[in-house]
């Protein structure tokens, strides 16, 4: 514009112009840099050459190209803004980019018809003013430049692609607000003719003098009329034909235009509040976006609710924003649920919000009467605007930290208004949240109200949660009064009624005290965090808190306290009113008592003054000024009089040494630690102060209040070990629980938020350093059968991995640890196992660690550890059918590592144990065996053998049997293992078995498992069968199981043993020649059974048939001699009449048996009165000896002195051959003296041994079966 | 009245045809889209998005709207702030000399080496007006979205430009920055791919909200 290239020859641009134009059709980029080029050219050449070249240049815009078209768009456009006189020729042409195709490019011909047509109007405008003649072309441009508005405003309301409907509408708005007079806007037009261009500072109202083509009243009818087009965009039915894109650029649009032009308020405001969205949309899937439009409305209220334009009249307006703005907050979180979206979730803001206008929708009734009493002063009302808390905030401290300008209030609101208005976040703004203020400001309106009010507090606050309650206090604190250092000069004296009223006030005086604090150290962090700040700002922040160290502690200390007293006494009591509203009340008038009236009527003035602070800072920080230091001073000097001995009373109570010099300037500078360490003593004085005020009740709120001041406290100084402190030191009394959970959330809460890394990690440090020294502290000093650890545990928001490690410490006892206490873990196991279980239950998340607890415990290697353990485990956890599988898979490892680590070739176990169970190995939980082995390892290395011994064996199996008693189906794996185990192992299993089995029973699961034993574990199968069958009567199923056991697999007899009672006689019959087979020892423990049925009842075998059936076995198997011997020893059983029966029916029998001549010897032998006793049997038998002379000698010989005499008298020939028989000295040294006497060889004693004897009857055994029975016989008189 | 006003006119016009020229450039490569990823410090989250653009060829800037530049700092009190202008190189050798331990440990001096790679220092979103006009401006948080707009509403409405303003929340750590980077890459490149996003972005932002679950908040606003 300034610098002017040289002048560019028509041709060459005429080149350039077709050379664009017959260009490659296709190539961009170069065409692209010609008409740049182009653009710059002829925004140098002069007037008459751009008229010239005007039409060649419009022929551009058919291009097929759209960046060509649309760059050439934008440099026609800027044409016509240069050269008005052009614009009849190329409006038309404008018109028609309207209508292209590529949006982009019609847009471009809006936005150049945006520029032409303010550029016209304040250019006509501006002739017409100070001319009252037009030239004919600014005339006919003009009806150019309104037909080309005219064709971009019914874009704007016709059926268009969004890509021209959104600038379109931008551009009626833009027409609204040039055709409407601007309230803030210069009313006087500029001096200066040439005023061009400048559309900015363009007025309409400038006309209203009169000009000769603008009509005012035509143009605001115009404009109203536009306005009207736009309203009726967002009303009904052409409201669902809208994109939400639409809608938000209406809104934004309507909202702007009210804003900017409030007279607009009345038409705008209705329909915009009375815009749902929600309900007319055009489809209802879209309800997604709606967060978008209610975004834009949301804005768009309180952007409408800041204006305090008179001619806005926003009081009107005032209570249907607001509701308006809570409705969409609520539907905002009604959304949200329905959405859940889980991203979102761990917003804090979210649900805080929707908390808050929950509550608020409660609390309707009270709200609306605070509307209406807010409504009379336009200064209360201000309040319920968000944004004005940085303000407030802002100024507050400014004015607090700045004593230099107490005679200068103008100063300080000049540096309010340095401010500038969109300086985005400042620190505080942060922490602020817009319905925490809400309720601030509502709070103090109903405290305003003072006792008229009351009702509707109480229900307010009754309705608040705890923890909301508390923000509400925090942010309260930031409202204190600014006018505090004012007071500086009267020091002393104040103090002095500070300490008096804090003596009556005492159960006030925590978060006053508190609030105290804070203040000072806000004040630090905010000069820290302002570095643009003055310095002398920084300095004077320190006034605040640097007097409290150096022994005026106390003193400045206490002005904070009645400073903050004073104006926090309506957010406190109200803070505490559920409690006790009127008692609070009342002390405030009592604790002025001693002060003048003036004094008196200040503090009942309180509330509203430090509502009125919360509202308009600057304006009124400056009138509080002039104001609290005319009453103060009075007020001050009475107080002094009136409670010096209080005040020094309190004050040596408080501090040790208390000097009270007179201050010139108490600017004192205090190193870092000083800092901290004051820091350090007030929290410990809040913390301290709470165990006086338990009685005052409240302390949901209270509570809250202190987590959230551990929070806002300097992490560097540790306010948790104080807090802690105070839990630990009466967890009962103090309401351990309840803080500790407060304080656990308000941390997480913070952790989770998120805000920056350090700040989230320092705080769950400080979360998991918290919770776990409360959590050892309770386990320590508490009795173990309290429940405050568990429910703690239950209760906090997450366990970190410390205090899992703390429960497995617990729960399973170091050998150590216990072995010094002497086994007072048993309960502390007992503790920590129940604190184990109702986690699981309560706690799903954390399920499977816990769980790894439990199991950890329960292989412990103490015994009594374990068996807690596996109590709970088998009797609690197990029928929990989410966690069962995993006990399943820990128990069964930890029995096969039993079995595999056992010398034994390992591998192989493995992998039969995988063909034979492969669902085993599959299952997961080989992890939870992965810590226990190691353990196993070290018991075995410990032990210096291989194997495991017996404890440790059972160490690890315990848990195993314990769970097959609850399901019985698992027994089998034991089976399986069986087989592989070292002997140890066997010992402990069948050790465990009876037991077991015994507690199982016969169960169908028992019987499936014993009708198919895996091999090697046969031996186990018959202790399970003996242990069933042990002392009662068996079932038939198990009988039958045994009984086809034992035919198709296990052909042991010993597995049929037990149930050989039960057994039909038929059954056993067929199984006696086994049974016969068996060692002798085994037949022994058979018979019995076999004879004497169970319990006495009928027996399977009478004794005579059982001898009957030995003797039908066939004699080729080994054993049956041995079988008859045993009968035969049982003479209680086999009685003489037994034997005879027998006796008489083997003889019946043809061909005889093969053993009967055997029997019968025996059976001599046994009862010999069965034969001599008989003479007819007698002579048989004598007889008999004598045919079968000389191998009946030894049969004879055996015969009792008296029955040889017998037969040597009956029969005299056998004596000379017997005699020399029993001479040999190998006989005669076997033969009792009675014989030898009978014999007639008595001679000197038989020495010794039946080994002669013996050999010498075997020697005959193989001539014939009579002999064999002798030899038994002979064997068994022995 | 005379020569201020002269002043403040030559200073706009200057002030539009830089825009424009800037507008241009983008014109240049077929009406490519310039976008913005805002976030509170321009460190983290866009700065990871910054990054992932302008490594699949977008034309992209990013911005910070805090009053400063604020980093962790030894102690929950104590960040490290800086200015806007600040260059990274700077803060990482600040911090690298302060603590190369803690800094290294909490990814803040990897993620400002990330950064020096990607531009020169950080941005404020509020200083901004001579960067041109973009037509997406993605944030990463609701208080940041807020402020974008009301910035850009403050601004005069010169160009009558739309500008897509969407939100996406992501929380500010490395992993949710790495996690929202590509999603913002994801939605940019269907923005890109729809050629005229006026037409279609409730549809498009529906469609990106459904697939990765996200809520976003969206609004338009004009240069």
């Amino acid at each position: 514009m300034v610098a002017m290239a040289p002048a560019v020859s028509r041709e060459k641009i005429a080149a350039r112009i077709n050379s664009i134009k017959y260009g490659a059709p296709a190539d961009l980029s170069p065409k692209l840099d010609h008409l740049r080029r182009l653009r710059e050219e002829l925004m140098a050449a002069d007037s008459l050459l751009v008229v010239e070249l005007v039409s060649p240049l419009l022929d551009l815009l058919s291009d097929r190209l759209s960046p060509v078209r649309k760059f050439t768009t934008r440099m026609i456009g800027e044409i016509g803004l240069k050269h008005l006189q052009l614009l009849p020729e190329i409006i038309p042409a404008l018109v028609n980019v309207l209508k292209d195709d590529t949006p982009a490019v019609a847009r471009q011909a809006i936005s150049c018809g945006f520029d032409i047509f303010r550029y016209s109007l304040v250019n006509v405008a501006i002739q017409g003013l100070y001319s009252s003649e037009f030239d004919d072309s600014l005339r006919s441009s003009w009806a150019w430049v309104s037909k080309f508005r005219d064709e971009i405003c019914s874009m704007a309301f016709k059926e268009e692609s969004e890509g021209r409907k959104l600038p379109a509408l931008k551009f009626v708005e833009s027409i609204v607000l040039l055709y409407t007079p601007d309230p803030n806007g210069s009313l006087e037009p500029p001096s200066d003719k040439n005023f061009q261009g400048n559309f900015e500072e363009f007025n309409v109202s400038w006309l209203r003098g009169g000009h000769p083509l603008l009509n005012v009243r035509d143009l605001s009818a115009e404009a109203s009329q536009s306005l009207g087009l736009l309203l009726d965009q967002l009303r009904s039915p052409s409201l669902k034909s809208h994109s939400y894109l639409v809608i938000i650029v209406l809104i934004k649009s309507l909202s702007a235009v009210a804003r900017k032009r409030p007279a607009f308020y009345g038409r705008i405001l209705p329909v915009l509040l009375g815009l749902d969205p929600s309900s007319s949309v055009t489809s209802v899937s879209k309800g997604m976006h709606l967060a978008g439009v209610h975004h834009a409305l949301k804005n768009a209220f309180e952007s409408c609710l800041n204006c305090t334009h008179p001619g806005a009249a926003p009081s009107l307006w005032r209570d249907r924003l607001v509701n308006a703005l809570k409705e969409i907050k609520v539907g905002k979180s009604v959304a949200q649920a329905a959405n859940d979206m889980p991203e979102n979730n761990g917003r804090t803001e979210w649900t805080r919000d929707s908390d808050i206008s929950q509550i608020l929708e409660d609390e309707k009734p009270s709200i609306k009467s605070l509307m209406e009493h807010g409504n009379t002063g336009r200064k209360r009302t201000g309040g319920l605007v968000t944004v004005d808390a940085t303000e407030d905030d802002n100024s507050g401290k400014r004015a607090r930290s700045t004593p230099g300008d107490l005679d200068g209030p103008g100063n300080e609101r000049n540096q309010g208004q340095d401010r500038v208005p969109s300086s985005g976040t400042t620190p505080f703004s942060d922490v602020d949240s817009g319905p925490v203020q809400q309720l601030v400001a509502m709070f103090a309106a109903l405290v305003a109200q003072g006792e008229k009010a009351a009702a509707s507090l109480e229900i307010l606050i009754s309705s608040i949660s705890a923890d909301l309650l508390a923000e509400v206090v925090m942010a309260n604190i930031w409202n204190f009064p600014p006018e505090r250092l004012k007071s500086e000069g009267d020091e002393e004296p104040l103090t002095s009624a500070a300490a008096h009223t804090e003596m009556q006030n005492l159960e006030e005086e925590p978060p006053v005290t508190l609030a105290g604090g804070n203040v000072a150290h806000d004040d630090l962090s905010n000069t820290r965090e302002h570095t643009a700040v003055p310095a002398s700002e920084s300095v004077c922040s320190g006034d605040i808190s640097y007097p409290m160290e150096t022994g005026y502690a106390v003193i400045t200390s206490e002005v904070t306290d009645i400073e903050g007293r004073e104006n926090e006494i309506p957010g406190l009591s109200s803070a505490t009113e559920g409690d006790g509203l009127t008692e609070n009340m009342d002390t405030i008038p009592k604790g002025s008592v001693h002060s003048d009236d003036a004094n008196q009527e200040k503090s009942s003035n309180l509330g509203g003054i430090s509502i009125e602070t919360d509202r308009t800072p600057t304006e009124l920080a400056q009138s509080l000024s002039t104001d609290r230091s005319e009453e103060l001073s009075p007020k001050a000097a009475t107080t002094d009089v009136s409670s010096l001995n209080s005040s020094t009373a309190t004050s040596v109570g408080l501090a040790s040494q208390l000097v009270l010099p007179k201050i010139g300037a108490p600017v004192i500078h205090l190193a870092d630690e000083q800092k901290d360490q004051l820091q350090q003593l007030a929290f410990v004085r809040i913390v301290d102060a709470y165990k006086h005020v338990a009685v005052a009740g409240g302390s949901q709120v209270r509570l809250s209040v202190l987590a959230h001041t551990g929070l806002e406290f300097p992490s560097e100084l540790d306010p948790w070990k104080s807090l802690q402190a105070h839990v630990l030191s009466d967890y009962v009394n103090h309401e351990g629980h309840e803080l500790t959970s407060r304080v656990l959330y308000r941390l997480f809460g913070e952790a989770e938020e998120d805000r920056d890394f350090f700040i989230s990690a320092t705080a769950k440090s400080v979360y998991e350093a918290f919770l776990l020294q409360v959590a050892e502290t309770l386990r320590d000093s508490f009795p173990a059968s309290d429940k405050s650890l568990s429910r703690l545990l239950g209760e906090a928001p997450y366990l970190p991995k410390s205090v899992f490690e703390m429960l497995e410490c617990l729960c399973s006892p170091s050998a150590g640890a216990i072995s010094e206490k002497e086994l007072p873990g048993g309960d502390r196991v007992t503790q920590g196992l129940s604190a184990i279980w109702s986690l699981i239950l309560l706690r799903p998340p954390i399920r499977d660690a816990c769980l790894q607890i439990a199991l950890k415990s329960a292989v412990h290697q103490l015994e009594e550890v374990r068996m807690k353990a596996i109590r709970l485990v088998a009797n609690k956890l197990y029928p929990l059918s989410t966690i069962s599988g995993r006990i399943e898979d820990f128990a069964k490892d930890m029995l096969l590592s039993v079995v595999t680590d056992d010398g034994i070739s390992t591998k192989e176990a493995n992998e039969l144990q995988k063909d034979e169970n492969p669902s085993s190995e599959n299952q997961p939980g080989s992890s939870a065996t992965k810590e226990i082995p190691p353990d196993g390892h070290h018991m075995t290395a410990s032990e210096s053998s291989s194997s495991f011994t017996v404890v440790e064996v059972q160490r690890c199996m315990a848990l195993y049997f314990a769970l097959c008693t609850k399901k019985h189906s698992l027994f089998r794996q034991i089976f399986y293992a069986y087989k592989d185990t070292s002997k140890v192992a066997k010992q402990v299993v069948h050790q465990q078995i009876p037991l077991l089995v015994r507690t199982i029973g016969p169960s169908s699961d028992l019987l499936d498992i014993l009708s198919d034993p895996p091999i090697g574990s046969e031996g186990l199968a018959i202790q399970v069968v003996n242990t069933l069958t042990d002392g009662t009567v068996p079932s038939p199923n198990l009988v039958s199981t045994i009984k086809r056991l034992y035919d198709t697999k296990l052909k042991d007899i010993d597995i049929l043993v037990p149930v050989l009672p039960f057994l039909s006689k038929d059954e056993v019959s067929v199984l006696f020649p086994h049974l016969v087979n068996v060692p002798l020892d085994k037949f022994q423990v058979v018979l019995p059974r076999l004879l004497q049925g169970f319990n006495h009842s009928t027996p399977v075998l009478t004794p005579a048939e059982a001898l009957i059936a030995i003797h039908k076995i066939d004699p080729e198997k080994d054993g049956i001699t041995d079988a008859c011997n045993a009968c035969f020893e049982q003479r209680h059983t086999f009685s003489q009449q037994v034997l005879a029966k027998v006796l008489n029916q083997l003889v019946e029998q043809i061909p005889l048996p093969f053993l009967f001549m055997r029997t019968v010897l025996q059976a001599i032998g046994a009862f010999p009165s069965l034969i001599w006793k008989n003479p007819r049997q007698w002579v048989g038998f004598v007889k008999c000896a004598h045919v079968t002379m000389p191998d009946s000698f030894g049969v004879l010989l055996q015969l009792p002195a008296a029955q040889l005499e017998n037969s040597l008298n009956r029969i005299p020939a056998l004596k000379a051959p017997l005699v020399e028989h029993a001479s040999q000295p190998n006989i005669r040294s076997t033969l009792p003296r009675s014989t030898l006497t009978v014999l007639g060889l008595e001679q000197e004693l038989p020495t010794s041994t039946t080994q002669p004897n013996q050999s010498q009857t075997q020697t005959e055994e193989a001539d014939n079966s009579e002999k064999t029975a002798a030899t038994e016989k002979s064997k068994e008189s022995m | 009245m005379g020569r201020p006003v002269l002043d403040n006119e030559t200073w706009h016009f200057k002030l539009k045809s830089l825009r424009e020229e800037i507008s241009e450039l983008s014109d240049r490569s077929e009406m490519k889209l310039r976008h913005a990823m805002v976030c509170s410090s321009n460190q983290n989250r866009s700065m990871e998005a910054h990054w992932l653009l302008k490594r699949e060829g977008f034309d992209v800037a990013s911005y910070g709207t805090g009053q400063h530049v604020k980093l962790p700092g030894p102690s929950l009190r104590e960040p490290n702030v800086y200015d806007f202008g600040t260059p990274y190189k700077q803060m990482f050798d600040d911090l690298r000399r302060k603590d190369p331990e803690l800094y290294r440990r909490n990814g803040i001096l990897p993620m400002l080496k990330r950064n020096l790679s990607v531009k020169t220092a950080p941005q404020r979103w509020q200083e901004n007006a001579a960067d041109g006009t973009f037509d997406v401006v993605l944030t990463f948080e609701e208080k940041v979205f807020d402020m974008v707009l009301e910035d850009l509403h403050n601004r005069k409405h010169v160009l009558l430009k739309p500008v897509l303003v969407i939100n996406l929340e992501v929380k500010d750590n490395h992993e949710e920055a790495a996690i929202g980077g590509r999603l913002a890459l994801q939605l940019c490149q269907e923005i890109e791919a729809a050629g005229n996003w006026e037409e279609c972005v409730d549809d498009l932002i529906m469609n990106f909200e459904r697939q990765n679950h996200r809520k976003l908040v969206y609004s338009i606003s004009y240069y």
